[in-house]
Protein backbone atom coordinates (compact mmCIF):
# COMPACT_ATOMS: atom_id res chain seq x y z
CA UNK A 1 0.00 0.00 0.00
CA UNK A 2 1.28 3.44 -1.14
CA UNK A 3 0.77 5.65 2.42
CA UNK A 4 1.01 9.39 2.05
CA UNK A 5 1.71 12.51 4.53
CA UNK A 6 -0.31 15.53 4.13
CA UNK A 7 2.64 17.31 5.79
CA UNK A 8 5.59 15.33 4.90
CA UNK A 9 7.32 18.81 4.07
CA UNK A 10 6.10 21.74 6.12
CA UNK A 11 7.36 25.10 5.52
CA UNK A 12 7.71 27.93 8.70
CA UNK A 13 4.92 29.76 8.06
CA UNK A 14 2.33 26.17 8.19
CA UNK A 15 3.93 25.61 12.07
CA UNK A 16 3.19 28.96 13.30
CA UNK A 17 -0.30 29.31 12.25
CA UNK A 18 -0.84 25.95 13.36
CA UNK A 19 0.71 26.73 16.41
CA UNK A 20 -1.67 30.18 16.80
CA UNK A 21 -4.89 28.16 16.16
CA UNK A 22 -3.76 25.40 18.74
CA UNK A 23 -3.29 28.20 21.24
CA UNK A 24 -6.80 29.67 20.18
CA UNK A 25 -9.31 27.61 22.20
CA UNK A 26 -6.68 28.34 25.81
CA UNK A 27 -7.56 31.86 25.31
CA UNK A 28 -11.74 31.41 24.94
CA UNK A 29 -12.46 30.03 28.34
CA UNK A 30 -10.67 32.43 30.45
CA UNK A 31 -13.17 35.48 28.63
CA UNK A 32 -15.90 32.82 29.47
CA UNK A 33 -15.59 32.40 33.20
CA UNK A 34 -14.97 36.04 33.05
CA UNK A 35 -18.47 36.86 32.36
CA UNK A 36 -19.68 33.77 34.67
CA UNK A 37 -18.42 35.66 37.64
CA UNK A 38 -20.87 38.44 37.18
CA UNK A 39 -24.39 35.83 37.36
CA UNK A 40 -23.07 33.12 39.94
CA UNK A 41 -25.21 30.17 38.97
CA UNK A 42 -25.74 26.15 40.91
CA UNK A 43 -26.54 23.08 38.71
CA UNK A 44 -29.28 21.23 40.67
CA UNK A 45 -31.53 20.98 38.45
CA UNK A 46 -34.83 22.30 37.90
CA UNK A 47 -37.67 22.69 40.55
CA UNK A 48 -40.01 21.21 38.76
CA UNK A 49 -42.02 18.25 39.95
CA UNK A 50 -40.52 14.93 39.36
CA UNK A 51 -43.19 12.90 37.66
CA UNK A 52 -44.79 9.42 38.32
CA UNK A 53 -42.10 6.66 37.43
CA UNK A 54 -45.36 4.29 36.12
CA UNK A 55 -46.30 4.51 32.11
CA UNK A 56 -50.08 3.87 31.02
CA UNK A 57 -50.82 2.36 28.22
CA UNK A 58 -49.97 5.29 25.60
CA UNK A 59 -46.69 5.53 26.96
CA UNK A 60 -46.78 8.94 29.40
CA UNK A 61 -45.73 9.10 33.30
CA UNK A 62 -49.47 9.25 33.72
CA UNK A 63 -52.22 6.86 35.13
CA UNK A 64 -55.82 6.73 35.00
CA UNK A 65 -57.64 7.37 37.91
CA UNK A 66 -59.25 4.83 39.71
CA UNK A 67 -58.87 2.19 42.86
CA UNK A 68 -55.89 1.26 44.10
CA UNK A 69 -54.19 3.59 41.43
CA UNK A 70 -51.56 6.47 42.03
CA UNK A 71 -53.88 9.71 42.61
CA UNK A 72 -50.95 11.68 42.25
CA UNK A 73 -49.33 12.87 39.38
CA UNK A 74 -46.14 14.06 40.88
CA UNK A 75 -43.64 11.15 42.37
CA UNK A 76 -41.53 12.20 45.69
CA UNK A 77 -44.63 14.22 46.63
CA UNK A 78 -46.63 14.22 50.24
CA UNK A 79 -49.84 16.39 51.01
CA UNK A 80 -53.02 16.76 49.63
CA UNK A 81 -54.51 15.15 46.68
CA UNK A 82 -58.03 14.96 44.79
CA UNK A 83 -58.92 13.07 41.73
CA UNK A 84 -61.11 12.57 39.65
CA UNK A 85 -62.52 10.95 36.29
CA UNK A 86 -65.25 9.64 34.06
CA UNK A 87 -67.32 12.79 33.91
CA UNK A 88 -70.36 13.73 31.95
CA UNK A 89 -71.89 16.70 31.27
CA UNK A 90 -73.24 19.52 29.00
CA UNK A 91 -72.35 22.80 26.43
CA UNK A 92 -72.92 24.74 23.87
CA UNK A 93 -69.99 25.71 21.46
CA UNK A 94 -70.05 29.22 19.38
CA UNK A 95 -72.21 27.94 16.57
CA UNK A 96 -74.87 27.02 19.16
CA UNK A 97 -74.40 23.21 19.07
CA UNK A 98 -74.69 21.28 21.97
CA UNK A 99 -71.68 18.80 22.41
CA UNK A 100 -71.23 16.67 25.42
CA UNK A 101 -68.08 16.39 27.38
CA UNK A 102 -66.38 13.55 29.24
CA UNK A 103 -65.28 10.07 28.79
CA UNK A 104 -64.08 7.06 31.05
CA UNK A 105 -60.80 8.96 30.41
CA UNK A 106 -61.48 12.23 31.18
CA UNK A 107 -59.52 12.66 34.37
CA UNK A 108 -58.86 15.23 36.99
CA UNK A 109 -56.76 16.20 39.25
CA UNK A 110 -55.10 18.72 42.19
CA UNK A 111 -51.63 18.09 44.36
CA UNK A 112 -50.83 20.92 46.65
CA UNK A 113 -47.86 20.48 49.15
CA UNK A 114 -44.31 19.32 49.52
CA UNK A 115 -42.25 17.58 46.99
CA UNK A 116 -38.71 17.02 46.17
CA UNK A 117 -36.71 18.80 42.69
CA UNK A 118 -33.29 20.42 42.66
CA UNK A 119 -31.90 18.41 45.25
CA UNK A 120 -33.94 20.10 48.20
CA UNK A 121 -37.76 20.62 49.20
CA UNK A 122 -39.88 22.68 47.29
CA UNK A 123 -43.63 23.73 47.94
CA UNK A 124 -46.25 23.96 45.71
CA UNK A 125 -49.96 23.29 44.38
CA UNK A 126 -50.41 21.66 40.76
CA UNK A 127 -53.07 20.69 38.42
CA UNK A 128 -53.13 17.39 36.45
CA UNK A 129 -56.32 18.92 33.63
CA UNK B 1 -65.35 16.56 23.57
CA UNK B 2 -67.33 14.36 21.35
CA UNK B 3 -69.82 14.61 18.57
CA UNK B 4 -72.37 12.28 19.52
CA UNK B 5 -71.60 8.96 21.40
CA UNK B 6 -68.45 9.29 23.79
CA UNK B 7 -66.17 6.82 21.17
CA UNK B 8 -63.08 7.59 19.87
CA UNK B 9 -64.95 7.88 16.57
CA UNK B 10 -66.54 10.96 17.69
CA UNK B 11 -64.20 12.81 19.56
CA UNK B 12 -63.88 16.13 17.91
CA UNK B 13 -61.63 17.84 20.37
CA UNK B 14 -59.42 17.27 23.47
CA UNK B 15 -58.01 19.75 25.63
CA UNK B 16 -54.76 19.53 27.83
CA UNK B 17 -51.22 21.18 29.14
CA UNK B 18 -48.89 19.75 26.64
CA UNK B 19 -45.97 17.18 28.08
CA UNK B 20 -43.22 19.07 30.09
CA UNK B 21 -39.69 18.06 28.59
CA UNK B 22 -39.37 16.60 31.99
CA UNK B 23 -42.73 13.73 31.13
CA UNK B 24 -44.32 15.69 33.59
CA UNK B 25 -47.94 14.77 32.34
CA UNK B 26 -50.31 17.40 31.52
CA UNK B 27 -49.27 19.04 34.84
CA UNK B 28 -49.37 22.95 35.34
CA UNK B 29 -49.08 24.89 38.73
CA UNK B 30 -51.97 26.60 40.23
CA UNK B 31 -51.68 30.27 41.18
CA UNK B 32 -51.56 31.16 44.79
CA UNK B 33 -55.65 31.35 45.43
CA UNK B 34 -56.11 28.84 42.56
CA UNK B 35 -56.88 25.94 45.10
CA UNK B 36 -59.19 26.53 48.55
CA UNK B 37 -59.67 23.81 50.79
CA UNK B 38 -62.14 23.62 53.54
CA UNK B 39 -61.23 23.77 57.04
CA UNK B 40 -61.91 19.74 57.87
CA UNK B 41 -60.64 19.12 54.29
CA UNK B 42 -63.62 17.74 53.13
CA UNK B 43 -64.03 20.33 50.13
CA UNK B 44 -61.80 20.87 47.57
CA UNK B 45 -62.15 24.07 44.66
CA UNK B 46 -60.23 24.58 41.82
CA UNK B 47 -60.92 27.70 40.40
CA UNK B 48 -58.59 28.56 37.43
CA UNK B 49 -58.56 31.21 34.21
CA UNK B 50 -57.20 31.18 30.96
CA UNK B 51 -54.98 28.36 31.15
CA UNK B 52 -52.36 27.71 27.98
CA UNK B 53 -53.15 24.58 26.97
CA UNK B 54 -53.34 22.69 23.12
CA UNK B 55 -56.48 21.24 21.29
CA UNK B 56 -54.88 17.94 20.06
CA UNK B 57 -58.47 16.22 18.34
CA UNK B 58 -56.65 13.01 17.73
CA UNK B 59 -55.25 12.11 21.00
CA UNK B 60 -53.24 10.21 21.55
CA UNK B 61 -52.16 9.71 17.96
CA UNK B 62 -48.83 10.41 18.17
CA UNK B 63 -48.55 12.79 15.07
CA UNK B 64 -52.07 14.20 17.04
CA UNK B 65 -51.48 17.94 15.61
CA UNK B 66 -52.24 20.51 18.76
CA UNK B 67 -53.09 23.52 18.50
CA UNK B 68 -53.19 26.47 21.45
CA UNK B 69 -55.91 27.26 23.11
CA UNK B 70 -57.48 28.74 26.58
CA UNK B 71 -59.32 26.78 29.34
CA UNK B 72 -61.24 28.53 31.98
CA UNK B 73 -62.62 26.06 34.94
CA UNK B 74 -64.01 25.80 37.91
CA UNK B 75 -64.07 21.96 39.54
CA UNK B 76 -65.50 21.02 43.04
CA UNK B 77 -64.94 18.41 45.05
CA UNK B 78 -66.50 17.49 48.03
CA UNK B 79 -65.96 13.84 50.46
CA UNK B 80 -68.23 11.71 51.43
CA UNK B 81 -67.19 10.64 54.49
CA UNK B 82 -66.27 6.90 53.30
CA UNK B 83 -62.80 5.96 53.62
CA UNK B 84 -60.11 5.08 51.49
CA UNK B 85 -56.72 3.79 51.56
CA UNK B 86 -54.59 2.65 48.71
CA UNK B 87 -51.18 1.32 49.66
CA UNK B 88 -48.68 -0.21 47.09
CA UNK B 89 -45.04 -0.80 48.97
CA UNK B 90 -43.43 -2.00 45.66
CA UNK B 91 -44.80 1.57 44.13
CA UNK B 92 -43.51 3.60 47.04
CA UNK B 93 -47.45 5.19 47.73
CA UNK B 94 -49.95 5.75 50.21
CA UNK B 95 -53.20 7.48 49.87
CA UNK B 96 -54.93 7.94 52.59
CA UNK B 97 -58.43 9.72 52.04
CA UNK B 98 -62.71 9.31 51.31
CA UNK B 99 -64.43 8.59 48.17
CA UNK B 100 -66.04 11.68 47.13
CA UNK B 101 -68.25 13.78 44.35
CA UNK B 102 -66.70 16.10 41.56
CA UNK B 103 -68.54 18.60 39.62
CA UNK B 104 -66.62 20.70 36.79
CA UNK B 105 -68.11 23.68 34.37
CA UNK B 106 -65.53 24.97 32.08
CA UNK B 107 -65.05 27.27 29.19
CA UNK B 108 -62.42 26.88 26.31
CA UNK B 109 -61.54 28.58 23.33
CA UNK B 110 -59.26 27.77 20.72
CA UNK B 111 -58.79 31.61 18.76
CA UNK B 112 -56.59 29.65 15.65
CA UNK B 113 -59.65 27.52 14.49
CA UNK B 114 -62.46 30.59 15.79
CA UNK B 115 -63.81 27.83 18.25
CA UNK B 116 -65.43 28.35 21.72
CA UNK B 117 -67.60 26.17 23.84
CA UNK B 118 -69.19 26.44 27.33
CA UNK B 119 -70.38 24.34 29.65
CA UNK B 120 -73.67 24.33 31.58
CA UNK B 121 -73.47 24.88 35.20
CA UNK B 122 -71.63 23.31 37.34
CA UNK B 123 -74.56 21.22 39.32
CA UNK B 124 -75.50 19.70 35.87
CA UNK B 125 -72.12 17.93 35.31
CA UNK B 126 -70.93 14.64 37.36
CA UNK B 127 -67.77 12.13 37.78
CA UNK B 128 -68.23 8.36 38.47
CA UNK B 129 -65.26 8.60 40.67
CA UNK B 130 -63.82 10.74 42.72
CA UNK B 131 -61.37 10.60 46.18
CA UNK B 132 -59.94 13.56 48.14
CA UNK B 133 -57.47 12.84 51.18
CA UNK B 134 -53.75 13.36 51.39
CA UNK B 135 -51.06 10.96 49.73
CA UNK B 136 -46.97 10.37 50.33
CA UNK B 137 -44.90 8.69 47.65
CA UNK B 138 -41.14 8.08 46.23
CA UNK B 139 -38.63 9.56 48.91
CA UNK B 140 -41.43 10.37 51.44
CA UNK B 141 -43.06 6.68 51.88
CA UNK B 142 -40.45 5.53 54.12
CA UNK B 143 -40.11 9.08 56.17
Amino acid sequence: MNQTNSCRVCSRREILKVGALTLLPLAVPSAVYALGEETPMTANGAADPYPIPWLDKNGSHNQPAGPNLEPSHIYHFKGRVARCSTFTGMGTDNQGNRIAFGSPTTDYGVMQGEYWAARTTQQGTFTHI
Amino acid sequence: MFRGQAVPANQIHDFHPPIAPSGLYWVVPVPKGGLSISADGSTFTLEMENVAVVDQPRWPALDSIATPARMSFKMVWKSTGEPVKYEDASKHLRFTGTRATCQLEAQVEVPAIGFSWKSDALNTSKADFAVVGEEVNGRYYDV
